[in-house]
């Protein structure tokens, strides 16, 4: 499904990453590893294309995801190491906002269902500026579940986060990959899930 | 239709935040309305003096005003990541500018316009120039979101010198202060300078969607 | 054969033999220009004045050329990923701001006598103010950001949008009728100006030109050793 190819990324002559070829298929959940500076967050901003590769390049469904960037999209929840969520708005109008903005179709009870299990129901009518940086996190995550795509995409998933969260995102992982979904993970933490596919970047 | 609610999305949000942060709108205002406060102090409060001067000094400070806001334009969505969320939504990053443009335009721009009737009394205009002047800033001010849309973009990566993007505006706000100016003062060619702005208003809505989503690309690759 | 133009590499070579005699022809030519100068004639209205004439002229159109300049490469840079245009951006800027200086203070200068202040809000005069508030702002661009590969298209782009004021500043005098004279040396037909005039005019250009060149290429190496440095 998503296969990137000799993927090459050189800033201003010194190389960040070279020879990077794998491929994704459903059910699939990788986890990009590397130490600091390694290029995790690099190699994942060249694949969602908001960098473009110096060599190589990245397919999705047997196309150049350049050529159709916006089907690509439309299959990808992506979550950066920032938090997208408006600070000034609460947390029902950011989720409004994503939901509608991905077109998912999300009833309001799954939603309800979906902030008790992560313990963010008293919020939401919080305003974000005023949560923590793990409840923030958590808000965050909800994107994945909200919008309904097949591939996701995480940076840095687990920072801020206490264990018990940390259990709950890496169930949430173990049932996607079962509903043939594919995850790819960049993180220096190793999550206790099995069938995890480990790439090393170093 | 998926797109047009995208766009009605999209607009609501930017509504929501606009109302949550309405003091920095007001604050604007007063900062206008002060500062023709303190025009009048300095060139003493003589009437004739002020309505042959009016419409220039309020054309230079609602310029100098709007250029207040420029750090709202696209930081607080660059900075948390909103840009690529919308743009991984399905909208272009140029689509992103037009939108961002006339929204700022909406929430930006026109409380001033409201504020016009109210600021020319004081410097003792005429009836039929105000009409005149809400037109040209009607225009004018428009263009003025084009260009701050261009400077904000330029300067999303630059963290110590933010100045840079009022100078940026104001260097190509001199044609748009020329003609708006001359139109709110003119009695006869009033459509020719019309006309005039429009080319200039046409000019800068064609470029600024470029200009802002290849600034906005080079800032989200570099940061 | 015109590699120099856009390969760093070749530029370095070529100018490293190209830039000593440049220099001497740039010093014997502005010396035959101050000749010439002083043994030109004076203007039947003007006196002794017109001579601010030949610092005047060369400088503007030096201002005029390195803004035309930049805007070509930085529209090559940013559609062919050239570089090179980049650094001739960053580079050459500073040389543009000076000259429109020069130009601005020796027409001040020349202001004074001729028409009685040192500034008029004309066409010309305002547009030069513009040009060189333009430059100062690509300037500060270049102090105000990190990143090298942000600000050089940054001000590419800058340029490439600053140069709708090329235009305005070259005809504002055809144009809109003012005080500034009109174009008397690049008519097409016949210059209305005198022969005697007209060489050390000639003179002092080209050596304004070359003097231009000098700076603009020490300055272009400085800026590629000191991008090698950085990177």
């Amino acid at each position: 499904m998503l296969l990137l190819n000799n993927l090459e990324f050189k800033r201003s002559e010194k190389t960040i990453f070279e020879n990077i070829s794998f491929s994704a298929n459903s059910g699939k959940i990788i986890l990009l590893k590397g130490s600091n500076g390694s290029g995790k967050t690099t190699l994942i901003k060249t694949i969602i294309n908001i960098l473009e590769p110096t060599n190589g390049e990245v397919f999705w469904m047997g196309e150049k995801i350049k050529k159709n960037i916006f089907n690509f999209y439309k299959n990808t929840t992506f979550i950066m190491d920032k938090t997208t969520s408006a600070a000034n708005l609460t947390i029902m109008e950011n989720i409004s906002f994503w939901k509608n903005l991905s077109l998912s179709k999300i009833k309001k009870d799954e939603v309800i269902r979906l902030l008790n299990i992560l313990e963010l129901t008293k919020y939401q009518n919080t305003k974000v500026m005023y949560l923590s940086m793990g409840e923030i996190k958590k808000l965050e995550l909800t994107r994945l579940i909200i919008e309904k795509k097949k591939l996701w995409i995480l940076d840095e998933p687990y920072n801020n986060l206490d264990s018990s969260s940390i259990e709950i995102i890496s169930q949430t992982f173990a049932d996607h990959a079962d509903k043939k979904g594919i995850i790819l993970l960049a993180s220096h933490y190793e999550p206790n899930i099995k069938d995890l596919e480990i790439f090393n970047l170093n | 239709m998926q797109l047009i609610n995208k766009i009605i999305i999209f607009f609501v949000k930017e509504f929501k935040i606009s109302i949550k942060n309405l003091s920095d709108l007001f604050t604007n205002i007063v900062f206008f309305f002060l500062s023709i406060f303190i025009f009048i102090f300095s060139i003493g409060p003589d009437k004739q003096v002020l309505s042959t001067f009016g419409i220039g000094i309020l054309w230079a400070l609602l310029l100098l005003s709007s250029t207040l806001s420029l750090k709202k334009y696209y930081h607080d969505d660059f900075n948390n990541g909103s840009l690529i969320i919308m743009h991984m939504g399905g909208l272009s990053y140029e689509f992103i500018a037009i939108l961002k443009i006339i929204s700022h335009f909406i929430f930006v721009q026109l409380p001033f316009l409201i504020t016009i009737p109210i600021a020319s009394l004081f410097v003792n205009l005429p009836y039929s120039k105000i009409i005149l002047l809400l037109i040209s800033f009607f225009i004018g001010s428009l263009v003025l979101s084009c260009l701050g849309s261009i400077a904000a973009s330029m300067n999303l990566l630059n963290k110590r010198n933010f100045t840079l993007s009022s100078l940026i505006v104001m260097v190509f706000s001199i044609p748009v202060i020329i003609f708006s100016v001359g139109l709110a003062q003119s009695q006869e060619n009033i459509l020719s300078l019309l006309n005039i702005l429009f080319a200039i208003l046409l000019i800068f809505i064609s470029i600024s969607p470029w200009t802002s989503a290849v600034c906005i690309r080079l800032a989200l690759a570099n940061s | 054969m015109l590699g120099f133009l856009i390969n760093p590499n070749k530029f370095n070579k070529l100018t490293d033999i190209i830039l000593k005699p440049l220099f001497y022809l740039t010093a014997v030519i502005f010396l035959i220009g101050l000749i010439l100068i002083y043994y030109s004639p004076n203007d039947y209205q003007q006196g002794s004045t017109v001579r601010i004439m030949y610092i005047h002229v060369p400088s503007a159109w030096l201002a005029l050329l390195t803004y035309s300049i930049m805007t070509i490469y930085s529209i090559f840079a940013l559609a062919f990923r050239i570089p090179f245009g980049f650094i001739i951006n960053s580079a050459v800027a500073p040389i543009g701001a000076v000259f429109t200086l020069v130009c601005l203070v020796s027409g001040s200068l020349w202001g004074k006598p001729m028409w009685g202040t040192w500034w008029v809000w004309d066409a010309r005069l305002t547009s030069v103010a513009i040009l060189f508030i333009v430059y100062l702002i690509i300037i500060f661009i270049n102090y105000s950001f990190e990143k090298i590969e942000v600000k050089e298209k940054i001000i590419a782009i800058f340029v490439v949008i600053g140069s709708i004021n090329l235009p305005i500043i070259k005809f504002s005098v055809d144009w809109w009728n003012t005080l500034h004279q009109p174009a008397s040396i690049s008519k097409l037909s016949s210059p209305s100006i005198d022969p005697s005039m007209l060489k050390p005019l000639i003179a002092m250009t080209l050596a304004f030109t070359f003097i231009g060149l000098i700076i603009a290429i020490l300055r272009i190496k400085t800026e590629i050793i000191l991008r090698k440095k950085s990177i």
